[in-house]
């Protein structure tokens, strides 16, 4: 999680002195729901996080760099310049890389999961994370019923973090809460708070392992406050004030800390010593990112088929 | 009782629409074949519009001022029924009349709803029908032309069996076919230079006038002078004097403007091997005649052995050719085509020429001068008054 | 024997599931029921397990088809009718098309669309999207107008490692039968001369290409002989057979079912007026369908789309030019 907010903050530093073209895109706030899915997912799993889950990204292996190399515009990132920012993946690892159309991931995950079952693999699961604006998409409803319909080994991480841009709950979903949703798409539902790292670990721990074991697909939903601004270029100065001092409005960073401090599990010393890593770990991983070639678009090869003998002509 | 339309008859090829001018009857007329409707004007002629049959004019839409298609109904004419099956064939509908406009939204009060398929290019001239037929090159046939070398002067020989009656690929490769078995020797490179510039000149419409001159005055002036004046330099100085006077002739049409020559340089046609070269004295009309001789002399050498340089035979305003040295006693000289004039000389020869006051004839050596001109820019007139003029002075050659 | 242009889509089905472990197919009624056409009639009892029901979300059902893809599965999805295609329009051509480009993972699925008129189908029961699809980089889209080609393409299509979008005509479905299957075919991406000419080039695709060949019969009874191009693909497009035939006719009419604003045939004549300029003899024509939606009275219908009097018609305007 610390990896997660140090990169981000990073991010957010690179980006307002320029360095970073396009949008930045930040999960201050929800990396515990984040990471606690990344954790439990294992190899042969499949992944498809969303704009908000750095944190989750880490956890399921992404080697930092790749982060680092696809916003800055390397040429050796996983996306080679060719998408940006959050829009990466490794999908032959299992790490699928969204497209920007909220809810698309939902369909593709349980797709997956299906090739999987027909591969006879077992005890797989598929993960995918949603925002609460996300989960009004026809997209999504489509996706999330054909999962029920499959009874597919689906978790679905919903974070309600309040608002989608500058759209506030009141304006996104008529229900009383998300998780009554998942009745109608024949999930499973599960919330939990998502400030609480350990109750993340625990709720999102115990959904996964019902997928797991086959007992149907699983929605879970969190709640916090999203502490950033939709992405890095808008201030968020439409969030109400009010909620700012309520309990969901909680650094579930800075609680996590207090806690594990608190029960003696790490020292001051320790935790001194591991951001002080982590940070190291971060500057190398950017500047090596940042010396690294663009894409050039003389040398690019502009095809867009695998068949390359298929491709259209086109003079001039 | 019936009516049939008054419609714009077709008044000429390619002529597609025409202005009415004149109407010369009102609704309610009596009208039989014989009676002319209404008049309408194409091309500086004015033609009358007539129906087809006895009638009664029922209503007259055409307004005078107004173009209308060819086709258009003008007007209608009341009938009997049995004329109106013979006659009653259908037309286009006439334009809607003028619409008001309220001030402010055009400059003009009114728009004319005016036809809607023709738009006059200049007022009340015919507009040509569109672009095809025998005229008509394709970019497939352009192509093919191209990459043998020829023009749209080559096709001129060529009967086509297109659309239209033009020229196809096929016709093209046809006739190219059927000449090889002809004998070909190669055009040279002068020819061919010659060749694009006739082609290039006889786009416009060239006419010639042509005037018998009395030469025994300029040759009696010839014996006594030293140097010796060719006679061609004889005809080139009064051409010179007589443009100076007024070089209207020596005129260019580009547009709508006629350009006339800064200065008046006159060329003349020298025989080269396979061509012809033209160098030009500067300012003629400003230049005695004994003080051009030099100056003529030298160009005439560096011309027949083709070491003219460039600025010699460039931007004159009008050519003089002596064809008389071949022994012609006329010819249409056809001017290059960045001028308007070319006056040719005939040889001369011995003639009668009746006196008035011995009231007999006598013996004279007299040519015959051809002046070709550019009729855009002048008519037949002014290109005999050039000639007269230029005779004139040829006949008191000591002016010169 | 014969069969028909709908029984070689379900044999190159069968042959795909029978070949290929990988494949399955998946849209609205393909199981039991057979499909809305009896396009998978039996091939669920054949092949259990392969052949799935899917609930009425395209959006959904090309998602799973990309995801299933990704881990090495080809799926074959059935739209129930093309028009339909445009609820998984978003999933077709911003996720399935740009997979390659930006993550090297190639998306083999092939995508069906019952395409194109039949009577009374009506404005959404009869498009032919072929244009909207070709337009989107990443994608190949096949539109075979006959029978031997519905078979030998098909199979290809589930062979080509990118997206196919196959747009099967359904009033061919049972107006057109062949003798038997093939046994070899012209590879995806090349077109071919359906009726060799002299006169003009048509270049047409799909059920037109039989609106075509009545028309070129016709004009042959005046002694003109045309020449007839089926570019059985539209993406890729076989610029330089059509090329050729403009080169040895001087002429191009390009004939679609499609509407009008840009489209297969405004690309077609793009290509030969910049590519091909030299070659014509005169201005290349178009023909389409109007610019409304498609009408469901047969009365309208039958004058919506270029039908061979209307395509004889533009034969003889193009052959005066």
């Amino acid at each position: 999680m610390l990896l997660a907010r140090f990169s981000e903050d990073r991010l957010s530093s690179l980006w307002k002195s320029g360095k970073i073209v396009g949008g930045v895109y930040l999960g201050r706030g929800q990396e515990a729901l984040s990471v606690s899915l990344g954790l439990h997912l294992r190899p042969g799993d499949v992944y498809a996080p969303l704009i908000r889950d750095q944190a989750g990204r880490l956890a399921f292996g992404e080697p930092l760099i790749d982060g680092f190399r696809t916003y800055l515009g390397s040429r050796l990132g996983p996306m080679r310049g060719r998408d940006g920012n959050i829009h990466r993946g490794r999908p032959r690892e299992g790490y699928l890389a969204m497209i920007s159309h909220l809810g698309c991931m939902v369909s593709a995950v349980a797709g997956s999961l299906m090739a999987k079952r027909f591969h006879g693999d077992t005890g797989v699961v598929g993960a995918t994370c949603i925002g609460d604006g996300g989960m009004s998409t026809g997209s999504f409803h489509e996706a999330m019923n054909l999962a029920g319909v499959e009874k597919l080994p689906l978790v679905v991480l919903a974070v309600n973090n309040q608002y989608a841009y500058s759209t506030p709950t009141t304006r996104q979903f008529a229900c009383k809460n998300l998780v009554d949703r998942a009745i109608g798409y024949g999930f499973a539902g599960h919330t939990v708070d998502g400030t609480q790292l350990d109750e993340c670990l625990a709720t999102i721990g115990h959904a996964v392992a019902l997928a797991r074991a086959g007992k149907g697909p699983q929605l879970v939903v969190g709640t916090v406050l999203r502490l950033a601004g939709h992405a890095e270029h808008d201030d968020a100065s439409y969030v109400d004030p009010k909620l700012r001092e309520e309990k969901i409005a909680a650094d579930c960073l800075r609680l996590a800390e207090e806690k594990l401090l608190a029960e003696g599990v790490l020292t001051s010393a320790d935790l001194a010593t591991m951001k002080s890593q982590l940070l190291t770990e971060i500057d190398d991983a950017v500047s090596q990112a940042q010396q690294e070639p663009v894409p050039d678009a003389g040398t690019e090869d502009w095809c867009a088929l695998s068949s390359r003998h298929l491709v259209d002509g086109f003079n001039g | 009782m019936p009516l049939i339309p008054i419609i714009m008859p077709q008044l000429g090829e390619s002529i597609a629409e025409a202005t009415v001018v004149n109407i010369r009857t009102q609704v309610g007329d009596l009208v039989n074949s014989e009676s002319d409707i209404l008049d309408v004007e194409t091309n500086k002629a004015v033609m009358s519009v007539n129906v087809p049959c006895s009638g009664k004019i029922a209503s007259l839409t055409a307004e005078v001022g107004h173009s209308y298609p060819v086709g258009t109904a003008l007007g209608a004419l009341e009938v009997t029924a049995e004329d109106a099956q013979r006659h009653g064939n259908s037309a286009t509908p006439a334009p809607e009349p003028e619409v008001e406009i309220p001030a402010g939204k055009t400059n003009d009060a009114t728009v004319k709803k005016e036809d809607i398929q023709v738009a006059p290019t200049v007022r009340g001239l015919p507009v040509p029908a569109k672009a095809q037929g025998a005229s008509f090159i394709s970019p497939r046939l352009k192509a093919r032309m191209l990459e043998l070398g020829l023009r749209a002067s080559d096709l001129s020989g060529i009967p086509g069996s297109g659309s239209g009656g033009r020229v196809t690929v096929d016709d093209l490769e046809k006739y190219l076919a059927g000449l090889s078995k002809n004998r070909t020797t190669p055009a040279s490179r002068m020819r061919i230079a010659v060749a694009d510039a006739m082609r290039r000149s006889w786009t416009r419409p060239l006419a010639t006038v042509g005037l018998y001159v009395n030469l025994d005055p300029l040759l009696a002036h010839r014996k006594i002078s030293q140097p010796k004046p060719g006679p061609t330099l004889y005809v080139i100085r009064a051409l010179a004097v007589a443009l100076g006077e007024d070089s209207i002739a020596a005129g260019r049409l580009v547009g709508a403007n006629i350009i006339h020559p800064n200065s008046i340089d006159i060329g003349f046609a020298v025989e080269a091997a396979d061509g012809v070269l033209v160098p030009v004295i500067r300012n003629v009309d400003q230049v005695a005649l004994k003080d051009l001789v030099e100056e003529y002399s030298r160009l005439v050498e560096l011309a027949r052995s083709r070491r003219l340089p460039p600025d010699t035979f460039e931007n004159s305003a009008a050519t003089v050719t002596n064809f008389g040295t071949f022994g012609l006693t006329w010819a249409t000289p056809i001017p290059l085509p960045e001028q308007s004039l070319l006056l040719g000389l005939g040889a001369g020869r011995k003639a009668p020429h009746w006196d008035e006051e011995i009231e007999d004839f006598l013996p004279i050596t007299e040519a015959e001068l051809t002046l070709s001109f550019d009729h855009r820019v002048i008519d037949g007139g002014a290109a005999g008054k050039l000639l007269t003029r230029v005779a004139s002075l040829l006949i008191t050659p000591e002016a010169l | 024997m014969s069969i028909t242009y709908l029984e070689a889509i379900r044999e190159a089905q069968a042959r795909a599931l029978a070949d290929d472990p990988r494949v399955f197919i998946y849209g609205q009624d393909v199981g039991e029921f057979g499909g809305a056409f009896k396009a998978t009639k039996n091939l669920a009892r054949e092949f259990p397990g392969r052949v799935l029901d899917a609930p009425i979300s395209e959006d959904a059902i090309v998602g799973t088809a990309i995801g299933a893809a990704i881990e090495g599965m080809r799926p074959i999805v059935e739209m129930q009718f093309a028009d339909f295609s445009s609820v998984g329009f978003n999933q077709i051509v911003n996720h399935a098309a740009t997979l390659f480009w930006r993550t090297e993972v190639s998306c083999p699925i092939t995508v069906r669309l019952p395409s194109g008129g039949n009577l009374g189908s009506g404005p959404f029961h009869s498009q032919c999207m072929e244009a909207l699809y070709a337009h989107y980089p990443g994608l190949i889209v096949m539109t075979p107008a006959t029978v031997e080609d519905a078979y030998s393409m098909l199979l290809e299509a589930v062979a080509i490692d990118d997206p196919v979008i196959f747009c099967e005509h359904k009033y061919l479905y049972y107006h057109l039968k062949a003798e038997a299957l093939p046994t070899d075919a012209l590879p995806a991406g090349k077109a071919r001369i359906a009726r060799p000419g002299r006169d003009a080039t048509i270049v047409t695709y799909s059920a037109m290409l039989h609106e075509c060949l009545a028309a070129a019969e016709e004009l042959a009874l005046d002694s003109y002989q045309i020449e007839v191009v089926d570019l059985r693909t539209v993406k890729p497009i076989d610029t330089d057979t059509i090329l050729a035939s403009v080169a040895r006719t001087g002429r191009l009419l390009a004939v679609g079912e499609a509407f009008p604003w840009g489209g297969v045939t405004a690309e077609i004549i793009a290509r030969v007026a910049t590519e091909g300029y030299e070659l014509l003899d005169a201005a290349p024509q178009r023909l389409n369908a109007r610019d409304t939606p498609i009408p469901y009275h047969p009365n309208l219908w039958a004058a919506h789309r270029p039908t061979s009097p209307a395509i004889v018609n533009a034969l003889r305007n193009l052959l005066r030019l």
